[in-house]
């Protein structure tokens, strides 16, 4: 297996395990932004930007998050017949049906960069009184794509490796 | 190629790929987008997938499932049930199987404070089950009970498979909910009903608690673990009140239970940094197998709608095949606990919801009710092998002298008891609908 | 020769598009057979209507039905769509303003610009208010929060309102969980038909606007590729579609406010509802000065409306 190879899955897996553990947080933003919302209409003026706001940031959290998410083998899967196989042998099918997941997203980031671009073109804002810009969260999810995409390549190296014989270790956290 | 045929094709490719045993929803995103270009590739298709986020976005409700899911995290971490679990032993320990009996009062209690079925596993796998088998209950009767039990976690509100559903079906999710609390109690009160009738027929199953183990617990502690019932009603009703009452919306008030429960653990000095951490990790893990899901899924639906699939399941049942409403309702009531042996509640949510409720809009039935029947039929697939989440985590949690076959065996008398209580939903509705009738003044 | 096959995504949801969409569409199937099938969805169906409009400049969508306030497009002309405040007070200013005092014109050379095809405006039903709470005086706005237009939101929100933005479809729902107290969206007839009227009870008779501007749009690129004998029949069809809403909101607004029994109808002062008509006057300058097109477009409204001052009865009655 290069060297390469090897540096390439630690750096991908580092680096979306470090985004993960920056943005699992954010979950206590979006509290936060819901329950001013709440306070404010209560007790002071409705707020425009909370609702939207909110919108935004569980956008963010699950496309930002998501790659960290799928390193914790949090995706489901149908285990019907792959707990029943050998570690070898699911390595082997994990390696082609990962395609799926590669070619899903990148039509997904296909789609999103198109999006992103007629975003920033036109500049584009959402619909309401706030009017924020699109793109802005736009990008972050492309980002977002991204990140996953990354982290199923190195998913398929670290299966072809497991093919071979060789186990590319956990790097340490 | 005509549109059936192409929807067919999907529809089987999606089912074998899934068998491979890859991520569902890059299974299910793949189907979508590779269609979507087939067919409509020259103009563009291949934006459907990323059109769908926005949609996502859109769905305002959507924002409470990490909140509902933390919320039963921070439950089963910080051992907030310990307490409950204790109560529920000393006031009932005396009954024939009343420890069994206790446990699902225990898991009614917990499915009130969080959305899934995790969070009752989790502590009835535990608390309850070192409990039980201590006490010499019979392993092929407990394991089912804490099934069971924790199933009702998406039945009883608030509940994240509800949340999903009723974004499918454009129902409001608040009226869904009270529609769950009903049937909820119903099925609780049908399993403790079978556990006391097998219990007092044959003791040896669910021996009592002798009267040495009971004189230990003084009447002042008896009635001061009473209290412990007060906080998952507390924790319900500052969630509950606000929203029923109109001064919250719903997001909002599953923000208040989740602060609500992180209050409670704190002030019980069971919330450490390490369990926070936890919390919101897993939160953030299950959210996102949820929402990419969903994600994926809508770009099937998006497709499917493309191609008028349900057209063509509608004239298949109806004009083809002839049946009436209610043999139409059975028969995919049927088709749904089937598909839920192998598909778990996600996959059933997301691939086959979507092709059933409109047919369900169509036959006029009420989608509220329909939601209660869905749900309930989503926590039989919980429990069915050869794929459920309860099934797994049993599995995954119970001790060594707890076989397979004894896990498998032991849902069995439940999954009867479920279906039961389906047909009872089914034959009245009422004991969905009298609840959001009288609340909503439908 | 295959069936040429488009699929046309309209902004409003099933009920309603049942009633404003469909049968225009099955009659353009009708008549057009085997040459051509358009296939109907509705709001949100294949893509959010925020997404309307790049799906179908793209050609994902080749036709829409909808305003150009909601489905965001990125013209001078958006904020013209849907409910311009006071622009008419009739459903027939509409067409008349469309089609004889040159905004027609206007729509094809904004649209044309960024590949996409006008092929006509029609006129659909006033815009009141429908909420769960009684609205008797201007201070009964402050505060409600209302699923509405984005240039209605924009122009009431002087008043204290709160404009929600949800997808058409989870508007009922977002009463029920009260996310919003209500709408300023659509007559009577739409309250009725989409069942909003079931969960609000309340109808302010006062109206921001007499008539709806909507319209057709095709994917230039699509629209081009048609024999000339459909793209005229399509046009047809959708003339046929303008023309069924003209009586079918016309009669409904009036028989469902003197026979319909959902909804208590109320109403502001007509010397305190003078403040949002004097309030919009001052909108449209503010709108005008925003670009030339803007400016055209305005002069256009209030040169028309002159004129029908001018001309009395029965345009204007006071
Ligand atoms: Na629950
Ligand atoms: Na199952």
């Amino acid at each position: 297996m290069p060297g390469v190879l090897i540096t390439y899955v630690h750096w991908v897996e580092a680096l979306n395990h470090r985004v993960g553990r920056i943005i699992m947080w954010t979950l206590f933003a979006l509290m936060g932004v819901l329950l001013w919302g709440a306070i404010a209409r209560g007790f002071f003026h409705p707020q425009i930007w909370t609702d939207e706001m909110a919108q935004f940031i569980l956008m963010g959290y699950f496309m930002l998050g998501g790659a960290y998410a799928l390193q914790m083998g949090s995706a489901v899967r149908m285990d019907l017949l792959y707990t029943r196989w050998s570690d070898r042998t699911r390595a082997a099918v994990d390696a082609v049906t990962i395609f799926t997941l590669l070619i899903y997203l990148g039509v997904l980031l296909w789609g999103g960069i198109e999006s992103t671009q007629f975003a920033l073109e036109y500049n584009e804002r959402r619909r309401g009184l706030w009017r924020p810009y699109m793109a802005p969260i736009k990008i972050i999810m492309c980002i977002g794509i991204v990140l996953m995409l990354l982290q199923c390549t190195a998913f398929l190296i670290r299966d072809v490796a497991r093919l071979r014989g060789i186990e590319i270790k956990e790097r340490a956290t | 190629m005509p549109y059936e045929m192409i929807a067919a094709l999907m529809f089987g490719s999606m089912l074998m790929m899934m068998l491979t045993g890859q991520r569902m929803f890059g299974v299910i995103g793949f189907v979508a987008v590779v269609s979507a270009i087939f067919l409509w590739g020259d103009r563009g298709g291949h934006d459907l997938a990323f059109a769908q986020t926005i949609k996502l976005m859109n769905w305002f409700p959507l924002l409470t499932l990490p909140m509902f899911i933390f919320m039963g995290y921070v439950l089963s971490e910080s051992r907030l049930a310990d307490d409950l679990y204790r109560m529920f032993h000393v006031w009932f320990g005396r009954v024939p199987g009343g420890l069994a009996i206790g446990t699902i009062m225990l898991m009614v209690l917990i499915s009130a404070m969080n959305g899934l079925s995790v969070a009752g596993m989790a502590i009835g796998a535990t608390i309850a089950l070192p409990e039980l088998l201590k006490r010499a209950y019979d392993k092929r009767m407990v394991t089912g009970v804490i099934q069971a039990g924790a199933s009702l976690g998406i039945l009883v509100p608030p509940s994240v498979v509800m949340v999903l559903y009723a974004m499918i079906a454009r129902q409001p999710v608040g009226q869904l909910w009270l529609a769950g609390i009903l049937p909820g109690l119903m099925l609780a009160s049908l399993f403790m009903t079978y556990i006391w009738l097998r219990c007092r027929f044959n003791p040896a199953l669910g021996p009592a608690i002798s009267e040495d183990d009971l004189a230990q617990v003084s009447r002042g502690e008896k009635y001061r673990l009473l209290l412990a019932g007060l906080l998952p009603l507390g924790i319900f009703a500052v969630m509950m009140v606000p929203f029923v009452m109109g001064y919250t919306r719903l997001v909002e008030s599953s923000v208040i239970g989740a602060l609500a429960a992180l209050a409670a653990s704190i002030a019980k000095g069971r919330m450490t940094w390490a369990v926070l951490e936890v919390c919101t990790k897993r939160t953030l893990a299950i959210s996102c197998m949820f929402l990419w899901i969903i994600l994926a899924a809508l770009a099937f639906g998006a497709v499917f709608d493309g191609l008028r699939a349900v057209d063509f399941v509608r004239a298949l049942f109806m004009e083809n095949l002839g049946l009436g409403r209610w043999e139409i309702l059975i028969l995919m009531q049927l088709s749904f606990i089937i598909m839920g042996t192998f598909l778990d509640d996600t996959a059933m949510l997301v691939i086959v919801a979507p092709l059933y409720v409109p047919i369900v809009r169509m036959l006029e039935f009420d989608l509220i009710w329909y939601g209660v029947l869905y749900t309930i039929t989503c926590q039989i697939a919980y429990m069915t092998p050869p794929f459920g989440y309860n099934l797994f985590l049993m599995r995954a949690m119970a001790p060594k002298d707890v076989t397979l076959m004894d896990i498998y065996r032991s849902i069995i008398p439940f999954v009867g008891v479920m279906i039961l209580g389906l047909a009872l939903v089914m034959i009245f509705p009422q004991i969905a609908l009298w609840l959001p009738d009288l609340v909503f003044n439908r | 020769q295959s069936t040429i096959r488009w699929r046309l995504q309209t902004y409003a949801g099933a009920s309603l598009g049942a009633q404003v969409a469909k049968p225009a569409i099955d009659m353009f199937n009708a008549i057009a057979g085997d040459e051509m099938q358009i296939d109907l969805f509705y709001a949100d169906q294949l893509v959010p209507t925020e997404e309307l409009f790049q799906a179908m400049q793209r050609g994902t969508i080749d036709a829409v039905q909808s305003d150009d306030d909601s489905m965001m497009s990125p013209t001078e002309v958006t904020v013209f769509g849907g409910y311009f405040p006071f622009a008419s007070r009739y459903s027939l200013d509409v067409p008349a303003l469309f089609n004889d005092w040159g905004l027609n014109e206007i729509w094809d050379e904004e649209y044309s610009r960024v590949g996409v095809k006008h092929i006509s405006a029609g006129a659909w039903d006033p815009c009141h208010f429908i909420t769960t709470s009684e609205i008797r005086s201007l201070d009964d706005l402050q505060g409600k929060r209302v699923f509405t237009f984005p240039t209605a939101g924009r122009f009431l929100s002087q008043f204290g309102v709160v404009p929600v933005t949800v997808p058409w479809e989870d508007v009922e729902i977002a009463m029920q969980t009260r996310e919003i107290d209500g709408v300023a969206w659509c007559g009577i007839t739409e309250a009725y038909e989409v069942g909003w009227a079931d969960i609000c009870d309340y109808f302010l008779t006062n109206n921001i606007s007499g008539a709806w501007i909507g319209h057709f749009f095709a994917n230039m690129d699509r629209w081009n590729e048609l024999p000339e004998h459909l793209q005229k029949l399509m046009a047809t069809c959708f003339e046929q579609s303008h023309y069924y809403r003209q009586h079918w909101y016309w009669a409904g607004e009036a028989r469902l406010r003197t026979e319909g029994d959902k909804l208590e109808l109320t109403s502001i002062p007509d010397e305190e509802w003078a403040r949002v008509e004097a309030a919009a006057r001052e909108f449209w300058q503010e709108v005008a000065d925003e670009s030339e097109t803007k400016a055209k477009v305005v002069q256009i409204f209030r040169d028309y409306n002159a004129a029908m001052d001018k001309a009395g009865r029965p345009y204007r009655y006071s």
